[in-house]
């Protein structure tokens, strides 16, 4: 189980690296490597060439930018999740973190490179859309940002293009008074999720506002559930009006069928995440 | 592919080796450096055998190329025991029966010197979450709970000793 | 007794040391002697063994479940720069031959295969290289060309499968490779005489051990010797130059088998003699030594140590007022690919069959099917700890059934103290015990009373929350006639009856013990065990023994950590070196101290003057003047030089199989016992299931560690508990293995094991075995998914959820919830 061979290049600044992206055919970024490395050991993925973006420390940020948060390309898991940063303005991210691999692997991976990866049973991919982040995607000479809901199309997909690098993630701080919920279930705390559930909302006069709801885990990549917000918006919440949702959000599911979560399973956790993920966002809000 | 040089600091010994690209900083470790402490359990991330200790964070070393450790401060086993004496973490092993094949031990230790160094008075929570990364087959993982828990007073001891003395 | 068992004589006690209260060393926590060179991470391992001039060898392996191979083209491999040599079966057919099998008739098995293919990962060509990155370049330029073949992935469709879906039709025309029926006892009248017949169908899935070690060798060929230097991290090194010799074309004293420390094992690295012959086969093609470590791919796909995949339809005979009488059930075995050991592990069950209960007969058709998976060998139980489920489902399904308590039904038909030794149906015996001391115990120690009433008040508010409870045997030090006993009886085929177990020891002239040990370190701990007896009974210090491990030219028997034996069965060599070391001793120590041998007596590391305190000679000085100044001692050989002896202990109870196979003999007679109590919550939305509580009490007799013991119990619970919630083994229907990975394939990690581990201890000691010991290695998974099933059978009581089938991962106890609500609903 070793790689096979390719060519290394480890450019010392962010001009450079992007230089090399565009020079050359079947180029992959580096960063953490923990997603990358185990499909090389496999010869799952076989790049002809590296660029080992680890020097780039200009990109290893976690900062307050007005009313978002920016994220930088080589901010690992582990910085994320202590950061005080995140822990005052993203509870839900610093939470989710948890859930998230183990200690050595967050120690390495990078949020960028875990967004990249997109793998549809990934938490991340479903925080970033209900907190509606952007995505800095650079090249030489120009960039361009992609809403992260637009930023996934499937399975290990996304909109990226082979000469650009996510340079950074900018997420907008929620309003105060957010209340927020994660439900997961996977076989071990640490694996990739059978389902994961987030939620975002606001409660007015004892009414939901602003929901954002999302799910990984369960399609063939993470996605908001767009009917069950527009189902719980301006209503006064409740077990009835959440297991109705729930229902619906389980009937309107696609789930993409894997070995060990069939799909009746996946409708199941659906049904049963949702309304725990809106109660405890609801306990939260105010 | 062309070979790359690299410097790297392993248990307090400068290195210097010439290595191809796609070598796994694991296989470097053990078969270039000749420290065989470092165990490779599945090469896939998983497992946590392979942990080692790179500038003060356990790591995969299966999931680390060999280049990327340039310039790195890494510690392994091997460089745990200073001269003739176990670590600390090492002595609670031992004494708690921390280990039974040993082979998953050498990524445990890397884990719990790293959850030591940031948290010295673990929760038995706390060094279960942290040693959730790595996988044991024999113990069932009590006793190694119970010796790290052993390990961070033994460490927290030998700290207020420390810090008694001029520096 | 029965009649049937009239002919199983049990043979008298050989037992020399009584167990005893006041012993110094045996029973002691002591330190592990092992620790300190693994713990400074100087083990040496397989992969840390290197040779001069050794090459890496690669595998291509197939990605079909059953396949023709039509071409190999190695040529690309061939011309890579760095690839010594590529070779195929048909290559490694001219220096070695097919595998050993226990089976009878045997099952062709090669190597590298030949003609076709008949599971995923089967290698069908290698790559020898100068590095193992070069090796795997090079496999993936080696081209295949297949013919698919239907793939056999269900049992019962296998067994009935023809054509081109059987996997060896050369060998036989149906893909059963055995079809036995046994009868022991009135089974029949048994039943006929039954008040109420317990009927249940029972599947046990297949996972296997995974230690975190893979399997490794490192051979080298010698033509000029004509024999093979090859280290392994078997446990078997000792037997196994007898068993794979012919394979390789050399006698058994040509194979010099060295052992490594061995980084677990769990019964997956008992022989291991595939990847043996493989990479020794390689080596004398390219040449050179070669290296062969599996990758953890290679170790699920290819490593022959799958765990047993049952299906049991299952009767209990209960007489009107409770009382079990007879138990008979058929079982069809998934034994995948191939038939390596034969049935052994139903042989093995055969021990234990009908529980710690006073069954009366019992009766059995076992049907061994071969699939398109890689083939079963041993995983911690060895077949056992399916029997153990299946008798504990059966006694909860009988209490429900009869509308009785599952504890007081247990308690109703459990041996009692005084029976014993206690004779089974199967003819095998339990050679001492008091489950009920054992129960009381465990009771005790989890508040099992109030923990029903409160998961009862729970279960009230609606939660799903369940206790459950396992009475369990823990079968040791095992018999070889399990290996053969169940097959067909004209020709059972390689029938072997002995396990000795051998031990040097040497007092040095500098006062060090070296002791030689014949079997290997594999996470259990031989040293510790062997320094504990010896301190024991010859008084030296602990710190005075030097280990050494022999290699298999120049040791002596020896079987190997397996089948819970090895503690009980170093303590009888132990144990017959001491006497015969301490005899010499005294002989030498009394002519020194100028006394007569009778006169003296071991003290603290002497030979010293009985009732004289200043009369003394450490044994340092003893070994030394005997080991260099022979003129200071009288003619005759009794005072030849030095201070060496090497002794052996062969099993300390076992008898033949009857001829008819009326019964099996006995051969697996220490026995332990086990009760596991568990709470658990079901979270019914998802399947979950969390542990809330948990206990175990174990009786393994004399206990010579208690710590070593416990981290055995729990080490061996974690597995069970991985076992019944999370481990799994997924084929798809084209024989595909979906998840050979540690990613999911789900082994518990810290945070999925119970909290509140209580951890008990009976001692009912042997009369058998020196000191009472008995064997302890297997026992957690022995118990663990008996009351784990029963515990989430009473938690999910009101929906209606029966278990019947392990592994219960979420999403299949989830499945089975949303079957039970939907016919609810329906």
């Amino acid at each position: 189980m070793k790689p096979s061979a390719f060519q290394y290049e480890r450019p010392n600044d962010l001009h450079a690296a992007l230089g090399l992206l565009a020079s050359g055919d079947d180029t992959q970024i580096l960063a953490g490597g923990q997603s990358l490395v185990p499909m090389m050991n496999y010869r799952l993925a076989q790049p002809a060439r590296l660029v080992d973006i680890n020097q780039l420390s200009e990109l290893n940020y976690i900062r307050e930018d007005g009313d978002v948060i920016a994220i930088g390309a080589l901010a690992r898991h582990a910085a994320i999740k202590s950061s005080p940063l995140i822990l005052e303005h993203l509870p839900i991210m610093a939470e989710a973190y948890d859930w998230i691999a183990h200690a050595a692997v967050r120690n390495r991976g990078t949020l960028c490179g875990n967004l990249c990866h997109a793998d549809a049973a990934s938490e991340m991919p479903a925080i970033m859309q209900i907190l509606e982040a952007d995505l800095v995607l650079s090249k030489v000479g120009s960039s361009r940002t992609v809403p992260a809901r637009d930023f996934f199309i499937g399975i290990y997909e996304t909109v990226i293009t082979a000469d650009e690098m996510l340079t950074e993630v900018r997420i907008p701080k929620p309003l105060p008074g957010t209340g927020w919920g994660f439900e997961e279930v996977a076989m071990r705390r640490g694996d990739y999720a059978w389902c994961t559930i987030v939620a975002t909302l606001q409660i007015e006069d004892g009414k939901i506002t602003a929901p954002r709801i999302a799910m990984a885990g369960v399609e063939t990549s993470a996605a908001r559930l767009t009917a069950a917000e527009d189902a719980i918006v301006c209503q006064t919440p409740g077990a009835a009006l959440f297991v109705q949702v729930a229902d619906a959000a389980a009937q309107a599911a696609d789930p993409a069928d894997s070995a060990t979560g069939n799909a009746a399973y996946k409708r199941d956790l659906v049904r049963a995440l949702l309304p725990r993920v809106l109660n405890v966002a609801v306990s939260r809000a105010g | 592919m062309t070979k790359v040089s690299i410097e790297v600091n392993v248990n307090g010994r400068t290195r210097h080796a010439t290595v191809p690209p796609r070598m796994l900083l694991s296989d470097f470790i053990r078969h270039e450096l000749s420290l065989p402490g470092t165990h490779v359990g599945c090469e896939h991330g998983v497992c946590g055998s392979c942990n080692v200790v790179v500038d003060g964070r356990a790591v995969r070393s299966c999931l680390m190329f060999a280049v990327q450790a340039e310039g790195a401060e890494i510690t392994t086993v091997e460089g745990l025991a200073q001269g003739d004496d176990l670590h600390p973490i090492q002595q609670a092993f031992w004494e708690e029966h921390g280990l039974q094949c040993g082979f998953c031990t050498p990524g445990m230790l890397a884990t719990a010197q790293e959850l030591l160094a940031q948290n010295p008075d673990p929760s038995d929570d706390e060094i279960r979450e942290a040693i959730s990364g790595n996988l044991c087959r024999c113990t069932g993982y009590e006793f190694i709970i119970s010796a790290i828990r052993s390990a961070a007073a033994k460490l927290r001891e030998r700290e207020s000793e420390t810090t008694l003395q001029p520096v | 007794m029965s009649q049937h068992l009239k002919s199983n004589v049990i043979p008298p006690s050989r037992q020399r040391e009584m167990p005893r209260a006041g012993l110094t060393w045996i029973g002691q926590s002591m330190k592990r002697v092992e620790d300190p060179r693994i713990l400074s991470g100087k083990g040496g391992y397989i992969d840390d063994v290197a040779v001069p001039g050794m090459a890496h060898a690669a595998m291509v392996s197939s990605p079909h479940a059953h396949a023709r191979i039509v071409s190999i083209d190695t040529s690309k491999a061939k011309a890579l720069p760095g690839v010594i040599g590529v070779y195929t079966g048909d290559d490694m057919a001219t220096v070695v031959d097919p595998c050993p099998s226990f089976a009878s008739p045997p099952i062709t098995q090669h190597p590298m295969s030949i003609g076709k293919v008949r599971h995923v990962g089967e290698v069908v060509a290698a790559v020898v290289a100068e590095d193992r990155y070069i090796a795997e370049d090079a496999a993936e330029l080696v081209e295949v060309e297949w013919e698919i073949l239907p793939a056999n992935v269900d049992i019962e469709a296998s067994a009935a499968a023809t054509g081109d879906a059987l996997l060896h039709p050369e060998d036989r025309e149906s893909n059963v490779a055995l079809d036995e029926s046994f009868s022991f006892g009135d089974v029949d009248q048994h039943f006929a005489d039954a008040h109420t017949v317990v009927k249940r169908r029972l599947r046990w899935q297949r996972s296997s051990a995974q230690a975190i070690e893979t399997c490794g060798v490192v051979a080298q060929f010698d033509p000029f010797k004509g024999g093979y230097t090859i280290h392994s991290n078997s446990n078997f090194y000792n037997f196994i130059p007898f068993v794979i010799g012919g394979s390789l074309r050399v006698s058994p004293g040509e194979l010099r088998i060295i052992p490594v420390l061995t980084g677990g094992s769990f019964g997956s690295k008992v022989f291991n003699h595939k990847i043996i012959i493989l990479t020794a086969g390689l080596a004398r093609l390219a040449g050179v030594p070669v290296k062969y470590i599996e990758d953890r791919l290679e170790h699920f796909t290819n490593s022959d140590s799958h765990g047993s995949d049952r299906l049991y339809d299952a009767e209990l005979a209960v007489a009107e007022d409770g009382t079990f009488t007879s138990l008979r059930f058929t079982v069809m075995d998934d034994y995948g690919a191939y038939l390596q050991f034969g049935v052994g592990t139903h042989g093995n069950a055969m021990a234990q069959v009908t529980g710690p209960y006073q069954i009366q007969s019992f009766g059995m058709r076992v049907i061994a099917v071969l699939t398109n998976k890689t083939q079963q060998g041993p995983y911690r139980g060895f077949g056992s700890e399916v029997t153990n489920w299946v008798m504990e489902r059966m006694a909860d399904a009988a209490a429900e059934e009869m509308g009785r308590d599952p504890v007081a039904l247990r308690e109703q038909n459990m041996i009692q103290p005084d029976q014993f030794p206690y004779m089974i149906p199967t003819g095998n015996i339990y050679d001492s015990g008091n489950f009920q001391k054992v129960l009381a115990e465990a009771k005790s120690m989890f508040d099992f009373d109030g923990w029903r009433d409160k998961a009862k008040a729970m279960r009230a508010e609606g939660r799903c929350v369940g206790v459950g409870l396992a009475t369990c045997m823990e079968r040791s030090v095992y018999g070889p006639t399990e290996w053969w006993s169940l097959n067909n009886k004209e020709t059972p085929g390689f029938t072997l009856t002995s396990t000795p177990e051998g031990i040097t020891v040497r007092l040095d002239p500098s006062g060090k013990m070296f002791v030689t040990l014949n079997s290997p370190m594999v996470g259990n701990s031989p040293e510790t065990v062997v320094a504990q007896i010896l301190a024991e009974r010859l008084t030296i210090a602990p710190e005075d023994i030097v280990f050494n491990y022999s290699d298999s030219q120049s040791g002596f028997n020896g079987v190997g950590p397996q089948g819970s034996r090895f503690t009980a069965m170093i303590a009888g060599a132990c144990v017959s070196a001491a006497i015969k070391l301490e005899e010499r001793l005294k002989r030498f120590g009394a002519h020194m101290l100028q006394r007569r041998p009778e006169d003296v007596e071991l003290r603290n590391g002497t030979v010293a003057v009985k009732g004289l305190n200043d009369q003394e000679k450490p044994f340092g000085e003893i070994a030394l003047t005997s080991s260099f100044f022979r003129l200071s001692f009288p003619d005759g050989e009794e005072f030849d030089s030095g201070l060496e002896t090497t002794a052996v202990y062969d099993h300390p109870l076992s008898t033949d199989p009857a001829e008819d196979r009326s019964h099996l003999g006995i051969f697996y007679p220490i026995v332990g016992h086990i009760c596991h109590i568990v709470a658990v919550e079901v979270d019914p939305g998802t399947g979950k299931v969390e542990i809330l509580d948990y206990a175990a009490v174990h009786d393994n007799g004399t206990m010579v560690n208690p710590r070593t013991l416990a981290g055995q119990v729990w080490g061996g619970t974690a597995n069970g508990i991985g076992t019944t919630l999370s481990e799994q083994f997924i084929y798809d229907a084209d024989g595909q293995f979906t998840n050979p990975n540690f990613a999911e394939f789900a082994m518990p990690t810290a945070n999925e094991m119970p909290r509140n581990f209580k951890l008990g201890h009976v001692e009912t000691p042997s009369p058998f075995t020196e000191y009472g010991i008995k064997g302890g290695g297997e026992g957690g998974r022995l118990g663990a998914p008996s009351a784990l099933s029963s515990a989430i059978e009473d938690a999910l009581s009101d929906h209606g959820v029966k278990i019947t089938s392990l592994p219960v991962t979420p999403p299949i106890l989830r499945g089975l919830i949303r079957d039970a609500e939907q016919g609810a609903t329906a």
